[in-house]
């Protein structure tokens, strides 16, 4: 089972970094780089009980776990959003989609982050269906049903904001869109690490955020090709 | 009529200076008149129930321009049978501990001044005290009747209202008590109620908003010219069976009533607490009928017509002297038009009345015994009110009525044409401090003054004893003012 | 009149003005008479359309003051001092989200939407029927709701659905109509007869994380927003906004959607075509008819 996390996970590292290459302006070569880490007692994940949705229940060989507080080896917080809140320059507007998955009944990846107005397209890779059920209160909120086998749903956001998203169809079913405003984003993997590229000299403030415990904010300043670190620690509670 | 008050005094002003003044602390009052009294007959007074804000949610003015005065959404909801028809009105839905009770009573401070009084000159009326006409003031801190008030639905579309009432004294009798098939054949045109209720008066003096002894009830739903044995009250709630029906909001409603000749009475006989006159084993009628326009951003403007058709007996069957059953019917109606005008915020409600009497029952003379004297006369009388209402916002309303009863045709030709003639005026406010979904409480403040001619005010003299004669020319001033906390949970 | 009889009167026409004046400037700032919280953008603004009539929000706001504030609150969010015991809750009108819309799902709803809903209430919910006031008042009040959200402003409400004409009523379109409620899956809420009692139904929460159940078809109770079939086609092609009921418009072809309708309406205990013809065809083939379910065979017949 935890190899089947792991993957998942490195998977959507994989993708979000490889959205990561797509979505920069071809400007600067700076780039902040840390790892995310908490103290104190997380609460446990628990297993997910998928026997409502037989379909889906087989294809996890061991029950997936809940992921609203992703630890990893090291006290490493996966899942985190880095993103560049302020100083940033406007970028020129992504060129590429993003995909979110419904597979296995969970949402692949948990957390995605895209730009505003970026394409978004949503697939269900599932026997059963699902209805994906957004739940924004600055941008529209909406709720469309996805029955197995129909085509991707496209769809954008035009403004920033961290949606929630859910099926009723299968309560379990948790993830979120973070739409944002800038170009410069990384969302952390099992070990904690992220990395923003891509970015020219200049003042920043990058924002690490986490579904459960909220935003923490650092200054970095880049000068020219360097790397700054900016690592974030988040006070976790057993509950 | 009189026992529901303490006193009843007036100040014998003069009619054309105070007329005047009157008239003028009106006119300034008229745009802030509200006015809820305790009247001084046996009226009741509780008719908003935050029972139904308990259990439904909304808060009491959605139902109430100002409680208890119904607008039309509250209207459509006691016609419906005190049911929303949300498919929620059972009370299965309700939580256990939810009962449909209302308290209502108003605590006061009120000053009651009545003229032309029969007092002795020497107090005490020993040695060498004779009758003299004087002015009796009263005032003091005092309560008023109490309303326990229960209406809502026995079951889908069966309702019911039950309505025990006191007067100030604890004394109790049943103001209302009936059981209303709602909505018969799935039709909002057939409704039967049956037991003791008020008649549908367009203008209801159950939910009006006056509560003092010279305001606190519509001279004209009471009045009887002089000399009539006629008890018969247009405000008065009436025992039988009604016909009753609106369209489907209400703008259109009709109703027919077939009633006991015995205003209301008990135990077959002609008063609601026991020992009054029997009954005749006759019936009254009454018809009502209304219908409202949509006026756009003004509001709803309605009018209607009324019709009531009585007889009262005017000897009895005895037995030894005891009286048994009433006979020798005579008839008499009351027939008119109301309307109730919103203009925004601003509502006026007028009525006219014109009632008859026969001549029998107007003289009080027995219709076995032969012909009428030369001088007697079938009574009747003209005469309504104009009442206006202000609502600044949902929790304060300024309220003024001005009222006119003029004699048509007196009972006896040898009586003065202004015998028994009308005129009073209130004005006054209410206050809403809270506008709560659990319990409603108002502060009430009204300023009443009646005048009659040759007669005691309807509002009583306060005594409790039979009036002593008056010159049949006589003023008789009754004023009220009433400072109260009408409450009710 | 004696100067004594003067002065009383003076007197006590003076005490009431002026205990007149007092209170009506106390009402005003009573904390539990609250004034009505000014929505974005501003009321002189916003106007509603419905028909002939033009609502304007100023005389909206002395309206909700009366009839809506117990429910929906002082600042429009449903916080309303009712709200605490009342289920479902009010609706927020902050996050202009609506669930009886002819508009596609996530788009605002027409003015005359909105009056509807003024007008038929919510049956089974602590919202009533205001069909008593005035037309004049419910478009008031729709204009006054809208200055709510400041998505108003900004945004046009979307394109009403395009309903095509109904298409016949008949036996055939009644079972394609049960194959789509296989298909889409609707039973996993509605339950395979439509008691509201499939797999999922209860642990269904609305937008705002509150329990809600999904509609119970053998109750036979009128549908939130509506009672007629054409109701019952916008209901699941624009989805009910703010419930986990979706928009179903993508995945259904708009005439295909009749079937559906028809075949909804033979799992109410109402007097219709649809039951009868389904009733006829259940007494000849009842032994054909597959249950509704999980099954691959599900559905069919």
């Amino acid at each position: 089972m935890r190899t089947k996390y792991f993957l998942a996970l490195t998977i959507a590292v994989l993708l979000g970094s490889g959205m990561l290459v797509f979505a920069n302006p071809p400007a600067g070569s700076g780039s902040i780089s840390g790892k995310i880490t908490y103290t104190g007692t997380p609460p446990k994940m628990k297993p997910i009980d998928m026997s409502k949705e037989p379909s889906c229940a087989k294809q996890h060989a061991t029950p997936v776990m809940t992921e609203n507080v992703a630890t990893g080896p090291g006290n490493a917080l996966a899942w985190v959003v880095v993103y560049i809140s302020a100083g940033d320059q406007a970028s020129s507007g992504p060129s590429q989609a993003v995909r979110y998955d419904q597979k296995g009944c969970q949402y692949i990846p948990h957390v995605l982050p895209l730009q505003i107005s970026q394409q978004l397209q949503i697939y269900n890779d599932d026997q059963t269906s699902h209805n994906i059920h957004p739940l924004a209160k600055v941008n529209s909120e909406w709720n469309k049903s996805q029955p197995p086998g129909s085509p991707p749903i496209d769809t954008k956001y035009d403004k920033a904001e961290f949606i929630p998203v859910k099926c009723n169809i299968h309560p379990w079913m948790h993830g979120y869109f973070v739409v944002l405003n800038t170009s410069h984003y990384a969302v952390s993997g099992e070990d904690g690490s992220f990395s923003i590229k891509g970015l020219p000299a200049g003042k920043y403030t990058v924002t690490a955020w986490q579904e459960q415990y909220g935003q923490q904010t650092q200054d970095v300043t880049i000068s020219g090709s360097e790397t700054k670190t900016a690592n974030f620690t988040f006070k976790v509670l057993p509950y | 009529m009189s026992k529901w008050f303490a006193t009843g005094a007036v100040r014998n002003l003069g009619s054309g200076t105070h007329t005047l003044f009157t008239c003028a602390l009106l006119i300034l009052a008229a745009l802030i008149c509200d006015c809820r009294a305790v009247s001084a007959l046996p009226a009741s007074k509780a008719m908003a129930i935050p029972a139904f804000a308990r259990k439904y949610g909304l808060p009491c003015s959605a139902c109430h321009t100002a409680w208890p005065e119904l607008n039309n959404f509250g209207q459509v909801f006691r016609d419906n049978g005190y049911q929303l028809m949300n498919d929620r009105d059972s009370p299965i839905w309700q939580n256990p501990s939810y009962f449909p009770v209302t308290f209502r009573i108003t605590p006061n401070w009120h000053r009651e001044s009545t003229g032309n009084q029969p007092v002795d000159s020497i107090p005490g009326g020993g040695e060498g005290s004779n009758l003299v006409s004087r002015n009796v003031t009263q005032a003091g801190f005092d309560l008023s009747g109490m309303d326990l008030w229960s209406a809502g639905t026995l079951y889908k579309n069966i309702s019911f209202q039950l309505l025990p009432s006191s007067d100030v004294t604890a004394v109790w009798h049943f103001e209302s008590a009936w059981v209303r098939f709602d909505n018969i054949k799935g039709t909002p045109w057939l409704n039967v109620k049956v037991g003791r209720f008020e008649l549908d008066n367009l203008l209801s003096e159950k939910r009006f908003l006056f509560l003092s002894a010279n305001g606190g009830f519509y001279q004209i739903y009471h009045f009887n010219v002089p000399g009539s044995i006629n008890d018969f009250g247009f405000g008065d709630n009436q025992i039988g069976v009604e016909l009753m029906g609106h369209s489907v909001n209400s703008y259109t409603r009709y109703s027919i009533s077939l009633l006991s000749s015995n205003e209301g009475g008990v135990g077959l006989t002609n008063s609601v607490t026991p020992g009054g006159n029997p009954s005749s084993r006759s019936f009254d009628g009454n018809l009502a009928f209304s219908q409202a326009f949509n006026a756009g951003s003004w509001g709803l403007e309605r009018v209607g017509a009324f019709a009531y058709i009585g007889q009262r007996p005017t000897f009895y069957q005895t037995s030894s002297g005891s009286q048994l059953v009433g006979l020798g019917n005579e008839p008499f109606y009351r027939i008119g038009f109301a309307g109730d005008f919103y203009f925004k915020n601003l509502e006026i409600l007028p009525l006219f009345m014109h009632g008859h009497d026969s001549a029998y029952l107007g003289n009080g003379i027995a219709s076995n015994s032969g012909p009428l004297p030369s001088t007697s006369r079938a009574p009747s009388f003209n005469g309504g009110f104009l009442e206006a209402h202000y609502y600044v916002n949902p929790q304060l309303v300024f309220i003024g009525r001005f009222e006119k009863i003029n004699v048509g045709q007196q009972a006896d030709t040898g009586n003065p044409g202004s015998f028994g003639n009308v005129t009073a005026y209130s004005v006054g406010y209410r206050y809403y401090p809270i506008m709560f979904s659990r319990a409603g409480l108002a502060w009430h403040n009204e300023y009443s003054i009646s005048k009659s001619i040759g007669i005691v005010p309807l509002s009583g003299d306060g005594t409790g004893l039979p009036p002593l004669p008056l010159p049949n020319s006589q003023n008789v001033w009754s004023s009220s003012v009433f400072i109260g906390f009408d409450f009710d949970f | 009149m004696t100067l004594k009889k003067l002065a009383v009167t003076f007197a006590l026409g003076s005490m009431a003005l002026v205990t007149v004046g007092a209170t009506s400037v106390f009402a005003q700032s009573h904390v539990n008479s609250p004034d009505v919280a000014l929505g974005t953008p501003s009321l002189e603004s916003t106007v509603s359309h419905v028909g002939d009539l033009t609502g304007n929000a100023e005389s909206g706001k002395r309206l909700y003051r009366r009839y809506c504030i117990g429910c929906h609150g002082p600042d429009g969010n449903g916080l309303g001092m009712n709200a605490a015991w009342i289920d479902p809750k009010p609706r927020d009108f902050t996050e202009a989200t609506f669930k009886c819309r002819s508009t596609p799902t996530g788009t605002l709803p027409t003015d005359e939407d909105l009056f509807n809903a003024v007008t038929r209430g919510f049956v089974t919910t602590n919202m009533p029927s205001w069909r008593p006031l005035t037309p004049q008042q419910r478009a008031d009040l729709v204009a006054f709701v809208k200055t709510w959200s400041p998505r108003w402003a900004k945004e046009k409400p979307g394109t009403p659905l395009n309903i095509p004409v109904e298409t016949p009523i008949t036996i055939e379109s009644i079972l394609h109509g049960r194959q789509l409620f296989q298909k889409l899956e609707c039973w996993k809420c509605h339950g395979p007869q439509g008691h509201g009692d499939g797999p999922s139904a209860n642990t269904l929460t609305d937008s705002k994380d509150n329990p809600i159940r999904p509609y119970d078809f053998s109750s036979g109770s009128r549908f939130m927003c509506g009672v007629t079939n054409q109701d019952l086609y916008r209901i699941f092609m624009t989805g009910l906004d703010g419930s986990p009921m979706p928009s179903f418009a993508d995945v259904v072809k708009l005439d295909e959607a009749w079937d559906l309708v028809h075949f909804l309406r033979t799992l109410q205990p109402l007097k219709s075509q649809e039951a009868d013809l389904w009733q006829t065809y259940k007494a000849a083939h009842g032994a054909d008819i597959k249950p509704i379910g999980p099954d691959a065979a599900a559905g069919g017949q």
